[in-house]
């Protein structure tokens, strides 16, 4: 069937694409630990980034004794943008690019911050070392110098330059800077006042003097160096970037579990019409089975209804074979001893007989050839209908006339046991087969005289108007059984009241088949003890169209 | 079961590991014995020191045993070059700190090293390497030095095929790693190896962790002194130094002093160009600084006296009394750790 094919092969592409969509979205599905680790990744770049910062400023304000802090951040930052490069699968392809663009900005972005940082701790290490030390060797040289007159005016000039720094430290500016190098040249000069003085030998302060000035020298120079790096560090935009990413991320989350929504509408869309063809599929195979099951069935039932008719045809034929066989071989062999029988007494007594009783054996003879001869007649007669060859010979007839010659013959016959009452109606000239119609009017005549008590009347209408002729025979005899008419004109088939009565079982069945060929028609009422009244209605013009119809489909 | 073993860095001992090696490799494949956790309790003293520029190192980390020890031999293994001569212990001496006591290393068929051979210990506390911090991982660092002709001449592709000549190498690995001799496995033994050079313990990381009696009045007179002069701007940290660069000679010019210049002693510059990193380098870390004579990246300083003298001047621009040396010298023989449970 081409409709179950292209159901069928839907069926597969359905489940073929539901398959191979289910195995992708598998594959691309979202892994909400590796999920929820990545957006964890990246929150903490900015949280990493602003703990980076605010160790740079703690190191910068000597609040922080050690760089590890530092490094550990800088690492930190660099093992989550490792982590981050591992862009989650879900997310697809294009986002992942994208991310990794991101990302490759991010850790330039990083790595300007760690050289930053990396520049930051040379000088800060420097610095602090001088912002701590040098109020502390300065105090120290001041006490020390305060002791001469001479180192008073170099104690002054100290204490003017820790003044200057003290300032510069607090407002690094163009006044303070150049209030600390006028400082320091007080001082330069100072010492080399004194040195002439050979008071920095005497006291030893020569080379205190040289470090005081390094290290005021040190602070002027690396103060605005390392905020300048601070400030560098600090304005790097990771954050941005960071913040960026993170939206971004955001962004492509959506459109994946967008994508992955639609995918599962798509999977689920798919599921069902795999289904729905499936059910379809298996319904119509369902239907298509019961459909040939019920086909099979009803072959297999006429099959069965025309094996039993065959059946039955074949049993009455063997009955009717049966019954033929026992009917002539019974009603052949009556007659036959009659003629063996007489025959015999007429060999052995003729002689000694008069000439009266030879001639009544001979007329019995005679009588019993005669009987076989009719039975004969009419059983070739239903073998020719049956056969199909009999044939009506339709010829002018004077009707009246027929009947008038056939109701004398019969009246003669029978000795004039019975009265019967002729009238006749209508037109009597027709065209009919003469020998058929005597065959049906003579049968039933001789059959309501043999079935009806001596002495009684027969009515024997004929009336023939224009179109048909109606023969009624009407007796008052004994009657037949209501069971039996059914079967009243099947060959050899006797009435159960009639079993008394001699009859071959014939001359109905002659009747029908003589009426089949005119196309004639029989009906019989009869009231069992009373009587029985046939009526035949046969064309009243035969014409050409001799009844060609066989009686084989009746038998 | 290696926790208290002693340590073994010959190939004469090949046997011995082998059997050793061989039950570790089982117990690795059966998940247990995976890493070595060393726990030891040390007395908790209630004046503890508040927060402080040195921190000491974890007394428990993580690497794999079965490899370390398989990395133990292979550091020892002249077969790694591409003459099959040198030998990583041909400048790191295992009884000099794993440094070399020379102040330039030198090894037939190579080039005299242009610096000071540095540590092994603790170098998974570093986070750059090299006197000028030119690598960033333990990974980077000897990828480089397998493939510098000057160095060990080699690949690890060379080397793993000078060792698959040798049934025994084939068979040390096979017990370790699941696809035996490989390239990347012999790579990986060695990282886990220079990863298990820790000196925990050290008598000064014990007095950080409360037990005032680890160290000698003198050392924490020392260490006191070591914060008040400067030094701890520096040398700070876990490591004690190894996380910041400086440039040798912040008060006087070192170079000048020294008399002569070359090339390694431009330092960073060497790597980044940058005018500013010019003679600056990875500032050490001293811990174990009492084993690794001499001292700075030419070797110049012999002694610890020395370098702590040269230190004082250069960086700082002082002049240490005598005492004040010795306190100083005191604190840093205090940071020499524990390897394997033994102190060094």
């Amino acid at each position: 069937m081409n409709e179950s094919g292209v159901l069928r092969a839907s069926l597969a592409i359905a489940a073929a694409v539901f398959l191979a969509l289910l195995a992708y979205s598998a594959l691309h599905a979202l892994d909400y630990g590796e999920e929820e680790a990545y957006s964890r990744d990246l929150r903490r770049v900015q949280a990493a980034t602003a703990e980076l910062n605010e160790r740079v400023l703690k190191s910068r304000s000597a609040l922080l004794s050690q760089y590890d802090p530092l490094v550990h951040a800088l690492r930190d930052l660099h093992a989550l943008h490792e982590r981050l490069k591992r862009v989650p699968e879900f997310l697809g392809r294009s986002a992942a690019l994208d991310m990794r663009a991101r990302l490759r900005d991010s850790e330039a972005q990083l790595q300007q911050k760690d050289e930053l940082v990396e520049d930051f701790k040379t000088q800060n290490s420097v610095l602090q070392n001088s912002l701590h030390y040098f109020p502390i060797l300065a105090n120290s040289v001041i006490d020390r110098a305060r002791v001469t007159p001479a180192g008073a005016t170099v104690a002054s000039r100290i204490q003017a330059l820790i003044s200057a720094i003290m300032l510069f430290d607090t407002a690094a500016d163009t006044e303070s800077t150049s209030r600390v190098q006028s400082a320091q040249v007080d001082l330069s000069n100072a010492k080399q006042a004194a040195q002439e003085l050979q008071l920095n030998h005497e006291l030893e302060l020569n080379h205190e003097l040289e470090l005081i000035l390094a290290h005021s020298q040190i602070i002027l120079e690396r103060k605005p160096l390392t905020d300048g790096l601070v400030k560098q560090i600090l304005a790097v935009p990771l954050p941005r970037i960071a913040l960026a990413l993170e939206e971004a991320y955001s962004l492509h989350y959506r459109s994946a579990t967008d994508r992955a929504l639609i995918l599962r509408q798509i999977l689920f869309g798919l599921a069902s019409i795999t289904i729905v063809l499936g059910l379809t599929d298996v319904i119509l195979r369902l239907r298509r089975s019961a459909l040939a099951l019920e086909l099979a069935t009803g072959e297999l039932r006429q099959a069965n209804a025309a094996l039993a008719r065959e059946r039955e045809k074949e049993r009455q034929l063997g009955e009717l074979k049966t019954r033929f066989v026992s009917m002539t071989s019974h009603e052949f062999r009556t007659p036959l001893s009659v003629i063996v029988s007489s025959t015999d007494l007429l060999e052995n007594y003729s002689d000694r007989w008069d000439a009266e009783r030879r001639s009544d054996h001979l007329e019995r003879i005679r009588s019993a050839a005669g009987s076989m001869d009719r039975m004969l007649d009419d059983i070739l007669l239903i073998g020719r209908a049956e056969a199909g060859v009999l044939r009506a010979s339709p010829a002018q007839l004077n009707l009246d006339e027929f009947c008038r010659n056939l109701v004398e013959s019969l009246e003669h016959s029978s000795g004039r046991s019975h009265s019967i009452r002729y009238s006749f109606s209508g037109d009597p000239q027709v065209t009919l087969d003469e020998r058929l119609l005597s065959e049906v009017v003579g049968n039933l005549l001789s059959n309501a005289l043999k079935y009806s008590p001596t002495g009684s009347q027969v009515d024997f209408d004929v009336d023939a108007n224009d179109e048909q002729c109606k023969f009624a025979v009407e007796d008052r005899g004994i009657g037949i059984p209501e069971a039996d008419i059914p079967r009243l004109f099947v060959s050899f088939f006797r009435a159960g009241n009639a079993n008394q009565i001699k009859g071959s079982g014939l001359g109905l069945a002659v009747v029908q088949k003589a009426l089949d060929v005119q196309n004639g028609t029989i009906e019989v009422q009869s009231r069992l003890g009373q009587g029985t009244k046939f009526v035949v209605l046969v064309p009243r013009d035969l014409g050409p169209l001799a009844a060609s119809k066989s009686s084989s489909n009746e038998l | 079961m290696t926790r208290n073993r002693p340590v073994i860095s010959s190939v004469r001992c090949l046997a011995a590991v082998f059997v050793s090696l061989t039950v570790l490799a089982c117990l690795n494949l059966f998940g247990c014995g995976l890493h070595e956790k060393r726990h030891e309790s040390e007395p908790v003293e209630l004046d503890s020191l508040g927060e402080q520029p040195i921190e000491p190192l974890p007394l428990t980390v993580d690497f794999d045993v079965a490899q370390a020890a398989l990395g133990e031999i292979l550091f020892a293994e002249p077969r790694l070059s591409g003459d099959s001569k040198v030998a990583c212990t041909d400048c790191h001496h295992a009884e000099h700190g794993w440094a070399d006591d020379q102040p330039h290393s030198r090894v037939v068929g190579r080039p005299e090293s242009p610096v000071n051979v540095p540590t092994m210990y603790n170098v998974r506390f570093l986070y750059k390497l090299s006197w000028g911090g030119k690598y960033e991982s333990l990974e980077a660092h000897i990828d480089a030095l397998m493939t510098n002709p000057k160095v060990m001449a080699s690949s690890w592709e060379i080397a793993t095929q000078h060792l698959s000549e040798l049934s025994s190498y084939r068979q040390l690995f096979a017990a370790v790693f699941r696809d035996g001799l490989t390239p990347s496995n012999l790579r990986q033994a060695i990282l886990d190896y220079e990863r298990s050079l820790v000196t925990p313990n050290a008598p000064f990381d014990r007095y950080l962790r409360g037990n005032a009696q680890a160290v000698s009045p003198e050392a924490k007179q020392g260490y006191a002194l070591f914060k008040s002069y400067g030094c701890a701007s520096c040398h700070q940290g876990m490591a004690i130094g190894g996380n910041v660069f400086e440039r040798l000679g912040v008060l006087r010019n070192f170079f000048d002093d020294r008399g002569h210049f070359d090339n390694a002693d431009l330092g960073r510059f060497n790597i980044t160009k940058r005018e500013q990193d010019r003679f600056v380098f990875r500032v050490p870390s001293l811990r174990n600084v009492a084993l690794t004579a001499p001292y700075f990246h030419d070797g110049s300083a012999a002694t610890l006296e020395d370098a702590v003298t040269t230190m004082a001047s250069y960086q700082l621009g002082r002049e240490l009394s005598e005492p004040d040396r010795s306190a100083v010298v005191a604190f840093l023989r205090s940071l020499t750790g524990e390897y394997r449970g033994n102190s060094l």
